[in-house]
């Protein structure tokens, strides 16, 4: 693990106050080692090192041991249905674009029941920050199989173990022309917290993959596993970080895993910014609840 | 009252869409009430389809099962209709071969009736078109066997093609020679209304966008589906000149939960889908149930279970909208019956789900989807914007946006309008919105449940129609029933038999005590519902009140003003 460094950690002594305000007091209810502990830190350090206040800001959470972190946060919380919260982000989003709305999901709620949705929202590049817990398996259900158990995995319910081929997430994602792909890990808060700053800085989609320690049910992905076996795309030589094609590629030759942001196009035009029809709009749609005149159109009947 | 009943049939993609509402249009210009529907197979070419208008000088809002004048676009369609066309009726066809059709020509010769025939194919070729134009050629025969001013039904196919001149040369050529190829010998059916009529012209779905509109919807997302889908369309078509966001969702899933996402952001957001789609939203109302976030759905029923008979019509998603999703939460079902009605009670769904903080459903069905209705123009503004916002924004606190009240409503602000948060949890929560296993959670459900109470004791009064009480015979209904009792009642009027017809407009929860006073001054009550079940006589039942009769329908069609008239005949005979 890189120590954190100096003028960021001065950065965030200095705004302690400010972290406290997105502190809530509820008693932590994950198991000890788990990554979400890392993750909720670095999102919250994040949001304070880019200055963004706690009224600001719209969570909304899935189902599972990512999802409860719901209470964890103090920021305006929404903690929905599982499988569904990329639809429930972006619907609040389209309504008041000046929030920053942050969503989190699992595994089993990105890539089995909501896997739909997430192929639209790269897709239709909608403007939030989503940060997908991949710790390769069903962990507040104890343990099932997810779509990136490695295969062979025995786990609850797949005694024979896991027969069938993962699907890769960054993959897929690539597959849908992103604007914004980036991962992490939880075993590396203050990375976590850099891939979040830029997270939060695009205009578009902005998936960020976080390989999720999960100290009970994944015995193979610890913290020790992910440091040695990752690698910063950041400190290569050649690293292209606008080429799509390039990084899709790489994510399948590359022998350690890669992280950090593996790409980002900023001209892809967000979902918001392609509404030309409102191009004269000033108001968000929050501001826009009035009766409006349709004499125009009773005229024509 | 007297209605002339047109049927103008043909396969689907023949153009009789088009035939039917230039006439209709033109009807409407004329100063005549109409009421027109298409029944239509669920297919884009081929099939039977058929366009039924009803106009009369008074307001008409039913249709009919039988037809005066018979326009027939094809011979399968010609075959297959025939049967609706009464004695002394009037058969307009462009069908060159007649002898193919003996069984048809005797019916002709027995009914009295009067064969009006062109050869339309040969008139459209002779002016340079090709068999597409049978629709405008039986427009302009139909035209002039009602007797109407060829320069209206011209100025109306000149707008209708404005933008594709070709095609609008050849198509007045063949209106004008079908027109002047009528003998003006021929029945004359219709005179002209002594009092002109200004009346707007347009159908239930129409009339929902324009409401939503209207009423500050600004985001809507839906996934298309029978009988809902022309909302979009006419949205979309809005969207230019209002700024209204409009989202093709991925799938209902996503439609609803867009929905929701908005409407807790504080926007107006509205979807809509028919029960299949509608079943798969289910999970989505029970969210907005527990976290006390405003919904509005529209369900557009048509027949299920399964795919059902996607184009046609049915009010058995009753029981779905009141029961659907799981777990105990209040909701309001709103159903709708005519284009009137649609546009206020959309407006009405968003101030029930705003206010109360509850999902809303706002029941259609096919038949007032996509019947187009005269009507007098929409008075805007009269329907308040409430939005039970809290105004107080500087001394909140957390919990009280889920404190446990009286009433059990608590205050409702908006994401980022003030510095103190809150949390909506789909999970069971403490007044700050905390998951709560405590036995407390109980007091919490309880407080969700204590709004259904508010919302019963603030519901509009259910409608009677025709005398208050003891009526010869007496009807409960609610959603499209309302329009053919509507018209039964003026009908019955001039007769010595008395009929009366209690409405609903808000179906859940049920406003019991009209519902009572109608049981104590009317003896012979009857259910007029369109299902197998009587889902909503069923709910009359539990409160105790005894149908004397049930007359439900489950064939995809429409309550025709002939069937409540047989009933009617059958049920009041000594």
């Amino acid at each position: 693990m890189s120590p954190i460094d100096k003028k960021t950690l001065e950065q965030l002594t200095a705004c302690a106050g400010a972290y406290n305000a997105y502190e809530s007091d509820q008693v932590m209810t994950w198991c000890g080692g788990c990554g979400n502990y890392s993750i909720q830190n670095a999102l919250k350090r994040a949001l304070v090192l880019e200055k963004i206040a706690p009224k600001d800001v719209l969570s909304c959470f899935d189902v599972g041991c990512s999802g409860n972190g719901s209470d964890k946060i103090e920021t305006y919380t929404i903690h929905g249905l599982h499988g569904r919260v990329l639809p429930l982000a972006v619907g609040a989003k389209i309504a008041n674009e000046n929030l920053h709305v942050i969503a989190a999901a699992g595994d089993g709620a990105t890539l089995s029941e909501g896997v739909n949705h997430l192929i639209h929202a790269v897709r239709s590049d909608y403007p939030i920050l989503f940060l997908h817990h991949d710790n390769q398996d069903y962990a507040l259900t104890t343990g099932q199989a997810s779509a990136t158990t490695p295969q062979h995995c025995k786990m609850n319910g797949t005694p024979q173990g896991v027969k069938i081929d993962v699907i890769n997430p960054l993959d897929l994602v690539f597959s849908a022309k992103p604007s914004f792909v980036a991962q992490t890990t939880s075993a590396d808060i203050d990375h976590m917290t850099d891939i979040i700053r830029e997270g939060l800085n695009h205009k578009g989609f902005a998936f960020i993959q976080i390989l999720q320690s999960c100290p009970t049910y994944n015995k193979m992905m610890t913290d020790e596993w992910l440091m040695k076996n990752t690698q910063r795309v950041e400190e290569l030589e050649s690293y292209d970080v606008h080429n799509l094609i390039e990084a899709r590629a790489f994510i399948e030759k590359s022998e350690k895993i890669p992280l950090g942001v593996l790409y980002k196009n900023p001209r892809k035009g967000n979902f918001i910014q392609t509404l030309s029809h409102r191009e004269q709009y000033k108001t968000t749609l929050i501001e826009e609840v009035k009766h409006v005149n349709i004499e125009r159109f009773i005229k024509k009947l | 009252m007297e209605r002339t009943r047109i049927k103008i049939v043909g396969q689907s993609g023949s153009g009789l869409l088009t035939a039917g509402e230039l006439i209709s249009k033109g009807l409407q210009k004329l100063g005549f009430h109409l009421c027109a529907d298409r029944e239509y197979p669920s297919l884009i070419k081929g099939g039977h389809s058929c366009y039924t208008i009803n106009f009369s000088e008074t307001p008409v809002k039913s249709l009919s099962r039988d037809a005066d004048i018979l326009v027939a676009i094809d011979k399968h369609s010609l075959v297959a209709y025939f049967d609706t066309l009464k004695k002394d009726g009037v058969f307009i066809h462009g069908y060159e071969k007649m002898t193919n059709i003996p069984d048809i020509l005797k019916k002709v010769e027995e009914r009295n009736i009067e064969t009006v025939n062109l050869p339309s194919r040969q008139i459209a070729f002779e002016n340079g078109g090709t068999v597409q134009m049978a629709n405008i050629i039986l427009t302009g025969m139909t035209w002039k066997v009602l007797g109407f001013e060829f320069e209206l039904i011209e100025r109306l196919i000149k707008e209708k093609f404005a933008k594709k001149e070709a095609l609008l040369n050849v198509a007045l050529k063949c209106l004008r020679a079908a027109y002047d190829g009528v003998s003006v010998e021929t029945r004359l059916i219709a005179s002209l209304p002594k009092e002109k009529n200004e009346t707007i012209l347009l159908d239930g779905n129409h009339a929902i966008a324009l409401g939503a509109i209207h009423g500050g919807m600004r985001f809507y997302v839906t996934y298309p589906m029978s009988p809902s889908s022309s909302i979009l369309t006419h949205v979309a078509n809005m969207s230019d000149d209002t700024g209204v966001v409009v989202k093709q969702a991925e799938d209902e899933i996503t439609a609803v939960q867009m929905s929701l996402g908005a409407m807790f952001a504080g926007t107006r957001s509205m979807t809509a889908t028919s029960g299949g789609g509608y079943d798969l939203m289910t999970e989505s109302v029970s969210l907005a149930g527990i976290i006390e976030n405003p919904l509005v759905i529209v369900l557009a029923q048509r027949p299920g279970p399964g795919t059902g008979l996607p184009t046609w019509t049915a009010q058995g998603d009753l029981n779905l909208a009141i029961h659907s999703s799981h777990g105990e939460f209040p909701r309001v079902v709103i159903a709708c019956s005519d284009p009137s009605d649609c546009f206020d009670n959309v407006q009405h769904a968003f101030n029930f789900a705003e206010k109360y903080q509850v999902p809303v459903i706002l029941l259609t069905e096919k038949v007032v989807c996509e019947s187009k209705m005269t009507l007098p123009s929409f008075a805007q503004n009269k329907i308040k914007i409430e939005r039970g916002l809290a105004s107080n924004l500087d001394s909140l606190k957390q919990e009280d946006r889920y404190k446990i009240t009286e009433s059990g409503l608590s205050t409702r602000w908006l994401p980022g309008g003030c510095d103190t948060t809150f949390f909506a949890n789909g999970d069971e929560h403490d007044e700050r919105g905390v998951l709560d296993e405590s036995e407390k959670a109980g007091d919490m459900y309880a407080k969700r449940m204590r709004k259904l109470d508010l919302i019963k004791a603030n519901l509009p009064k259910p409608k009677v129609y025709g005398p208050e009480k003891d009526a010869d015979i007496s009807f409960v209904g609610w959603g499209s029933s309302k329009t053919v009792m509507e018209d039964i009642i003026a009908q019955y009027g001039e007769q010595d038999v008395s009929v009366n017809f209690l409405h609903f407009e808000v179906v859940w929860p049920l406003e019991e005590e009209a519902l009572n006073m109608f049981f104590v001054q009317n003896k012979n009550v009857h259910l007029l519902e369109g299902n197998y079940g009587g889902q909503f006589g069923m709910k009359v039942e539990a409160l105790g009140h005894m149908f004397a009769g049930k007359f439900l329908k489950w064939n995809g069609r429409p309550f025709f003003i002939e069937d409540v008239c047989d009933y009617i005949d059958n049920h009041t005979k000594q």
